[in-house]
Order: structure tokens, then sequence, then C-alpha cells
């Protein structure tokens, strides 16, 4: 993964899931982020912890939001996906603190 | 791709109308605990709390779920609900319906005006199930949740039109069944039919969705919804015939049913990935421990234990609170701050992400205040269970009080909630 591309996912952990409280790269939410920058085009692989989860469309609005600020003039695609299902293992450390883990 | 469950979101203005109705309702109704605490210390066939019953399970409990689920159907459906006009009508008949059907019992008055609001309440249900089950059909997600639901809404169906023969039967009878009897099967055809099926189908799909709880096996559930969808109509034609050994065989099987799904939950919660549950979640917790009381009265009461005789009218009084306030009342109680929420702020939030100060949904309301409102609710249900039993008016008065303390908190957090504005940046 590049410098830049790395930059993306840390600009992620802005974005939080609102009923986990807990950012989409600690949740394990992001599958990966591809940085173009002579097409100025940004792709990001997203899941949801859950197919009928509500919260959805503002994650993905949010996230996209924030990429389209740091990036002006690059065209963003967050792009739902749901292979591999999301599973417990994608938590970070860092999030299984956050959500109460031992 | 998948599409996401927020798109299908129906508008606010159909959902949130039957939660202000219902949140008031409730204030009524302990207000009427208030000052009628001799509702809940006679024979439960009296006029104040057949009024009061029904406030609760239609005006305050089924309102509720109406509204939850025209939000709810769509995230477990995974598509549009069917028509939003149906449910606006349904909810302004359901609304006339309950104020005259309690109106109607309050004077003991079973003529014209019981009739009146006897209709406006099944064709309230009838566009309410039509809407659901067009819903349901226009799914291709044939899961044991969403066989729950299309049962339970029968079941409703089943319920008010039972409750429509029973208030004919009432001015001009022509059943030969004791009255007393008759209501018990309207009764249960509700509380098991009913609302049980419906929490046990959306509850079994939300919970774990909230814990974030995944690979629970659901075999119990399936097991859950044979045993109380046999167990349940053997009831009712038992009660009909009055053939005791039937009822005591439909209770054991509706409970068995009922454990099932309990195992299930304690699963999911034991997997759970949220470890710290929020107040909503509370809540909801102590209506599960809240439903083993009625769990153990039904048996006590079908038992006819010799020393216990005595009791058997507080104690079905108790049976049924126990249900209706302790069970379900503290479960919507609870979901309402998992569901509402989240409908406001999705509402208010979407497409706005960037140009306001973005909270996260459980900010739209004080916390305090839910907190103090569970306690409440708690000590309250505790003093009107004793005071029941005891028959002691005074207890019963004492828990109203603490419950309409609880309900105003309640009420002051769902106004703010619906009241939210966004902060801009």
């Amino acid at each position: 993964m590049d410098t830049e591309e790395m930059k993306i996912l840390e600009m992620l952990k802005k974005v939080i899931d609102p009923e986990l409280m807990v950012n989409i790269i600690d949740l394990g939410l992001v599958y990966g982020a591809t940085f173009d920058a002579a097409g100025r085009q940004i792709d990001v692989a997203l899941t949801l912890t859950s197919p009928g989860c509500p919260m959805g469309g503002i994650i993905i609005e949010d996230a996209q939001q924030t990429l389209e600020s740091n990036y002006p003039g690059f065209n963003v695609n967050i792009n739902l996906v749901w292979e591999p299902a999301w599973s417990i293992e994608r938590l970070s450390a860092k999030g299984k603190a956050e959500l109460g883990f031992s | 791709m998948n599409q996401i469950a927020s798109q299908n979101a129906p508008s606010p203005k159909v959902v949130v109308p039957h939660f202000i109705f219902g949140a008031l309702t409730w204030l009524m109704v302990t207000i009427l605990i208030i000052f009628h605490p001799e509702a809940f210390t006679q024979h439960y066939f009296n006029a104040e709390l057949l009024a009061i019953t029904h406030l609760l399970v239609l005006g305050w409990i089924t309102m509720i779920i109406f509204g939850a689920l025209y939000q709810l159907l769509p995230v477990i459906m995974e598509v549009k609900l069917y028509s939003e006009t149906l449910a606006k009508i349904s909810f302004l008949l359901m609304a006339i319906g309950t104020i005259l059907l309690s109106l109607a019992f309050w004077h003991f008055s079973f003529g014209p005006l019981m009739f009146i609001a006897g209709i406006s309440i099944v064709i309230s249900v009838s566009l309410f199930v039509a809407n659901a089950l067009l819903t349901a059909h226009s799914s291709n997600k044939n899961v044991i949740e969403r066989t729950f639901i299309v049962s339970s809404v029968i079941w409703l169906l089943f319920t008010v039109l039972a409750g429509l023969t029973l208030a004919i039967n009432l001015s001009h009878p022509f059943l030969k069944v004791s009255h007393v009897e008759l209501l018990k099967l309207h009764a249960h055809a509700g509380l098991v039919g009913w609302f049980v099926q419906l929490i046990i189908g959306v509850s079994s799909k939300l919970l774990p969705m909230f814990m974030v709880s995944h690979h629970v096996n659901t075999k119990k559930l399936n097991f859950s919804f044979y045993t109380i969808n046999i167990g349940l109509p053997i009831g009712i034609i038992a009660l009909y015939l009055q053939y005791k050994i039937g009822v005591v065989f439909s209770a054991i099987m509706v409970v068995a049913g009922i454990v099932g799904y309990l195992s299930f939950l304690l699963a999911s919660y034991k997997k759970r990935v949220k470890k710290q549950l929020d107040i909503g979640m509370k809540q909801s917790a102590l209506s599960f421990v809240f439903l083993v009381i009625p769990l153990f009265l039904i048996f006590t009461l079908l038992l006819n234990i010799d020393f216990l005789n005595r009791l058997t009218l507080p104690l079905s009084v108790a049976y049924g609170s126990a249900i209706v306030i302790g069970f379900i009342t503290s479960l919507v109680m609870g979901q309402t701050y998992k569901t509402l929420p989240f409908i406001v702020w999705l509402k208010v939030y979407q497409g706005k992400v960037g140009k306001v100060i973005l909270p996260l949904p459980k900010d739209l309301y004080s916390e305090k205040l839910a907190i103090a409102q569970v306690w409440l609710f708690a000590i309250g249900f505790g003093f009107l269970l004793i005071g029941i039993s005891t028959t002691n008016t005074t207890l019963v008065m004492v828990s109203g009080i603490l419950l309409l303390l609880s309900v105003a908190f309640y009420n002051l957090n769902i106004l703010k909630i619906v009241l939210h504005k966004p902060t801009n940046k």
C-alpha cells in the first residue's frame, strides 16, 4: 500500500459508526483503498456489520464527504461490498478495546 | 451490490405520529392508575380496567409497534414499505377507535359507540395487515423473522375480530360460553399471537444487530414458531370448549416456545461484539427479566394450588399486568431509544454530512432522564405488582405516581428527539 493510500485510511478514521461509536477503520469495515493520481480517482471498498444496517447510507456519505473535502477535484467512489462478510476478527486491537473487550 | 437499508426508510411523517400518540396515551394511563387504583384490585372484568387495558394495548403498545414496523419492515425485509398512504389512514382510524373504545368501556356502554370504535379498529388493523403482508410479499428474504411477523399480524386481525364479536355479544348475547372465558381467549390471542410473536420476529433480527452478534443459530426460533403456533390454537379451542387439560397443554407448548426464544437471545448476548449495553438495551434486558414473572404465574393459576385459591383473582390481574406493563411496555420504552433517535437522525442529517455538526443518535436525548426513567419504572412496576397481589389500592396509587414520573421523563425525551434541529458548522 503506498503512502497516499495509507493517508486515506488515516482520514477515514474520522468516520464513526453511529451505533457502535467506533471509527470504521478500527471496526475493520474498510477492505481497501486505491489512489489514482493521474486519473484523479479514489476507490474505497467498504462493508457494514450487517446488510440490514440502517446506518449504511450515512456512513457512506460521511466517508465520501471526508475524502472529497481532502482531495478536491478527485472522483471518490465508495463501493459497498458484502464478500467476505464482516466478522469480529476484523476488529483492530483499539476497536476491541473501545467496544469493551477485555 | 445490495440496496442500503436506509434507502428504503419511509417518511418520518408516517412513523413519528405513532410514537407521539403512544407516549401520550401511556402518560394518560398512569394518571388513570393514580386516580382509579381500585381498577387493579377488583375482578379483572371491570369497566375501568377494561378501558385502561385497551388504552395500553391499542393506544400505546400497538400504536408504537405500527409506527416502528413501518420503519423496521424495510430493514428486516430489505424492501420499501408497500404504501405510506395506507399507513396514515390506519393511524387515524386506530387513534379514533382507541379513544372511542376506551370511553365506551369506561362508561360500560355496549351500544353504538363501542360498535363504531370496534369497526374503526378492525378497519385500521386490516389496512395495517394488508400493508405488512404486501411488503413481506415483495421481499425475497424467506427468514424465520419474516415468518413470525407474518404470523403475528394474522393473529392481530383474529384478535380484533374476536374483540368485535365479544362487543356484539355483550349487547346481543349469542355465544353460549361465559364472557369471562371468551375474554381470556381474546386476550391470549392478542398477547401471545400478536405481541409475543411480533416481538420475537422483530427482536431476533434487531437485538443481534444492535449487539453485533454474528453466527447465532436460529434453529431455536424455528422450534419456538411451531410450539407457539400449535400451542396457541389448541389453547384458544380449549378455552372455548372449557377443556382444562387442553389449556394446560397449550400453556406448556407456548412457554416452551418462549423459553426457546429466550435461549436464542442469551446466545446472541454471549456472542455480542458490543460489550457495553446502552440505556435502551438495559431497559430491554430488564423487560426480559420481568417476562419470567408471567411464565411462572400462568402455571400457578392453572394448577389451582389450594392455599393460593383466594389469590386467584389478584394473581390473574398481576399476570396480565406483568405481561402488558412489566414485559411489553418496558421493552417498548427501551427500544424507543434504539429506533426513534435513528429515525429522526437519518431524516435530519442524511445529505447534510459536512455542512452541519454531526452528533451521534444518542446525543438526541438526555441519557440522565432515560436512566431516571428506567429506575422509576422498575420501582413503580414492583409496587404495582405488590399492590395488585395484596389488593392494596394505596400501593397501586404509589406505583401510578412512580410510573407517571417515569413516563413524563420518557415523554420529555421523545419531545427532545422529535424537535431536534441541526447545528450549522
